[in-house]
């Protein structure tokens, strides 16, 4: 990961406006390259273009019934490549859709409401300090 | 010769002259003593009757022949008596009013009077007694002294029961008084815990429920609110008989005011298979002045009584206009139903206190019999009149006249009634309430409505904390320890010197307590249990009212009267007012939402649950976004509830057409918003 470039960032939810409000808060409050994505299948497409993180919503078959679901697009993601850290996020607050979430290996789990973005940027600011701590470690190892 | 002659003749002739004259006196006095009705009797001085007249002949019953030569006293019942009486007449020469019985067949009571009589010479030659009969003055003197008697009995008796009346009326008097008296404890004895009941009750179906709790709460509710009207309408009673009803002359709008007020029986009605039928006169003013409440509550009673009987068939409330002039409107109403109607006899009695057409009616169908008492009263205390018809079997109408003012000012009470931004409004409300419940309760309902609040125990502590902080406004119980609420009040306004609105809360909604209210300075009351809508509209009606409303002149007439649904404020923080922003957030809310909306009705019509589900949740999080009420997002999220559950479908519907609305409002406005924005920019 190179240091001077921007964290790229994946918004991916079929809530317009939400996703609106995200985007514009992401590129407000940081240094961030935003991509947002409506569906998973879009998303998925793009894994290629690296993002360093991927914020996801669990409800993302809502209305088109075909579309694949935020779980279904957390398991590609992460067949994918398992490194690429994934917040999930849902209107619901409920403990089976976040144990869920921890099951299929998402970083962590975010409630949609007023305080969504505050948590985002710590979750990320945690992914990031987690990140170097990791690449500290195996820099060490790599001493040993 | 011829002198001569004729002198002799003359003296003779003189001499029978005075004969004969003698012989005519005597037989004049005769006859005069003869006519007598009062016994005359003569006696010698030995006391033997020597002559007598026709009278003495008949009040003794003998013969003149019998009497004569017998002795005076013999003829009375007390012989002694009558010999004093002969003595005294020759010892004085007279005696005056002296009593005595006779002693005839039917023992005459007399009076004598009596003289002697003499001769030339002035010698003594007996007496001459006159006795009155007194038969008839003694008989009078005991009726007089009998009716004397008996008016002084009369009167004694008159005193006693004046004094008995007297007493009776004021125990009567107590009684009333202690009747009031206890109904009004009792009011409010009841009325605070059902305070308490309902408004917990309340509170708890704004909870996450599932079905039958929600059901279980809301049976808790309605009978919570059935036992309320119960004790609201002894109280009413009371009031009315006590002379102390009044009617409040507000302007509403009499068409949506009745259809509202028959929405609540549509349960009841669909219930019992009836049809419900509304004839309303469409000439009838849009708006009036009058008391609505009171109307709804005798509609209302005379509804149920129709529910209550008719097992079959319908219900028609038809409203007509009679006459209209310039000032006021004339308007029946008629309560129709097919019921089991009332026998002639009974329908005089069906609009006193607590009666029923039948005893067995109040077995059958319940109901305390109040509800017809009160629909009369309070119809003719306003000045209107009702009565029935009716058939056996057939069904019955129960008709009433009203008149009401009219009105040029078309502007209602009812828009208060509905939230207005929330947001916009930071309130501090000081609560002053000594029972802990009702703190918890007065604390729910406030941070429900996003204010802020602040509690005090007691009048005392409420008066110390105004002196350290400032309060939009305080709500204040009346009964607390310490200080209670008019006390408080009073040093408020006099000591204190601040307007501030205060609003009384009390369970004890008798007229006194209302008077005592405003005497001592409070601007409005709310009656325990608190309605939350009305406790809303109060607060926000008495805070915002000392503001001058300026926007309504200077700016655009209309937008900022409107009530908006609305509110970018949490945009602008979110985007630091960045207009570029702001028009792009609006504008993906503008597409995305029209086909949500179509999404959200059509599945709810098809009955899709998981796609109303689906929909429903995606749509939620704009809600916060756009600034919609939360009321709002509630609804949203019941509306979800409800398709996971798929129950009460009905319900579903009314509330997707309400968010419907809702949306559809809030797109408009929010199009205006990125035209306004788009114009700042340009």
């Amino acid at each position: 990961m190179n240091a001077d470039a921007k964290v790229k960032l994946f918004l991916v939810d079929d809530d317009a406006v939400f996703l609106k409000l995200l985007a514009i808060e992401f590129l407000q409050h940081a240094d961030f390259d935003v991509e947002t994505y409506p569906t998973g299948e879009l998303c998925i497409e793009h894994l290629s273009s690296s993002p360093d993180v991927i914020i996801l919503d669990y409800h993302l078959d809502g209305i088109v019934s075909h579309a694949i679901n935020g779980i279904e697009t957390l398991d590609k993601i992460k067949a994918y490549n398992p490194d690429i850290p994934v917040i999930m996020l849902s209107s619901q607050d409920k403990i089976e859709v976040a144990v869920n979430c921890m099951h299929h290996r998402a970083f962590d789990y975010v409630v949609k409401s007023e305080t969504a973005f505050v948590r985002l940027q710590k979750t990320i600011t945690t992914i990031f300090r987690y990140k170097k701590m990791e690449k500290e470690l195996s820099w060490y190892m790599e001493r040993m | 010769m011829s002198h001569r002659g004729r002198c002799k003749f003359s003296i003779y002739d003189h001499y029978l002259n005075i004969m004969e004259q003698t012989n005519q006196a005597s037989q004049y006095a005769r006859s005069l003593i003869e006519a007598s009705l009062d016994p005359l009797i003569t006696i010698s001085t030995e006391g033997k009757i020597t002559d007598m007249n026709l009278a003495t002949v008949h009040i003794t019953g003998k013969t003149r022949e019998a009497l004569i030569g017998t002795d005076f006293f013999d003829y009375f019942t007390e012989p002694e008596k009558a010999r004093e009486v002969y003595q005294e007449v020759f010892s004085k020469g007279f005696v005056a009013d002296y009593p005595l019985t006779i002693t005839d067949h039917k023992l005459t009571d007399v009076l004598f009077n009596g003289s002697v009589y003499k001769d030339s010479h002035g010698k003594v030659m007996g007496a001459v007694v006159v006795a009155r009969d007194i038969t008839e003055q003694r008989r009078f003197e005991t009726e007089l002294i009998e009716a004397k008697v008996l008016a002084e009995m009369a009167a004694c008796l008159a005193e006693d029961a004046k004094n008995k009346a007297e007493a009776a009326t004021l125990i009567a008097e107590d009684a009333v008084k202690s009747k009031q008296q206890f109904l009004s404890n009792m009011s409010h004895e009841i009325r605070t815990p059902m305070n308490a009941i309902i408004g917990f009750t309340k509170v708890m179906l704004k909870t996450d429920l599932s079905a039958k709790q929600k059901e279980y709460l809301t049976a808790i509710k309605m009978s919570g609110d059935a036992l309320i009207v119960l004790i609201n309408d002894i109280l009413d009673l009371a009031k009315v008989d006590a002379g102390k009803m009044t009617f409040e002359q507000t302007r509403f709008k009499m068409a949506q005011s009745i259809a509202a007020m028959l929405h609540l029986f549509e349960a009841k009605i669909q219930e019992k298979n009836l049809k419900l039928v509304k004839e309303y006169d469409g000439n009838i003013p849009e708006v009036l002045v009058g008391d609505p409440v009171r109307l709804h509550q005798i509609i209302m009673n005379l509804v149920s009584n129709a529910v209550k009987f008719t097992a079959k068939g319908c219900i028609t409330v038809s409203v007509r206009l009679l006459r209209e002039d310039d000032a006021s409107a004339t308007i029946e109403f008629a309560v129709a139903d097919t019921g089991i109607g009332i026998k002639t006899s009974k329908m005089e009695k069906i609009f006193e206190n607590f009666q029923q057409a039948s005893s067995a009616t109040a077995r059958l169908f319940g109901g305390t019999g109040l509800g017809l008492a009160i629909a009369k009263k309070l119809v003719e205390q306003q000045g209107g009149s009702i009565w029935v018809k009716s058939e056996v079997d057939e069904g019955s109408v129960f008709s009433f006249v009203l008149t009401f003012q009219k009105t040029a000012d078309k502007s209602t009470l009812e828009s208060i009634f509905t939230k207005q931004d929330t947001e916009a409004l930071s309130i501090k409300v000081l609560v002053v309430e000594d029972m802990a419940l009702n703190q918890l309760l007065m604390k729910t309902l406030l941070d429900d409505f996003g204010f802020e609040r602040d509690i005090a125990d007691n009048g005392r502590i409420a008066v110390e904390k105004l002196q350290l902080n400032s309060y939009d406004i305080i709500l204040m119980d009346l009964h607390m320890p310490e200080m209670n609420g008019f006390e408080a009040t009073e040093y408020i306004r006099n000591q204190l010197h601040s307007k501030i609105p205060i609003i009384a809360l009390t369970a004890d909604v008798t007229t006194v307590d209302l008077e005592k209210c405003r005497a001592v300075g409070m601007n409005d009351y709310i009656a325990k249990p608190v309605d939350e809508r009305l406790l809303y509209s109060k607060i926000v009606g008495l805070v915002k009212k000392p503001q001058p409303i300026v926007a309504e002149t200077t700016n655009e007439p209309e937008p900022t009267h409107k009530l908006r649904y609305t509110d970018l404020e949490y945009l602008i923080q979110r985007t630091k007012n960045n207009p570029g922003l702001i028009m792009e957030m609006i504008t993906a809310y503008l597409e995305q939402t029209p086909p949500l909306i179509n999404a959200m009705k059509q599945s709810a019509h098809a009955k899709d649950w998981d796609s109303l589900y689906a929909t429903v949740h995606k749509m939620i999080p704009s809600f916060s976004i756009m600034g919609i009420s939360n009321d709002f997002e509630s609804m949203a999220k019941k509306v979800q509830e409800y398709a996971r559950s798929q129950q009460q479908a009905d319900s579903i519907l009314e509330m997707v057409m309400q968010l419907e609305n809702v949306c559809v409002a809030a797109c408009q406005e929010l199009e205006e918003e990125f035209n306004r924005i788009k114009n700042i920019q340009a």
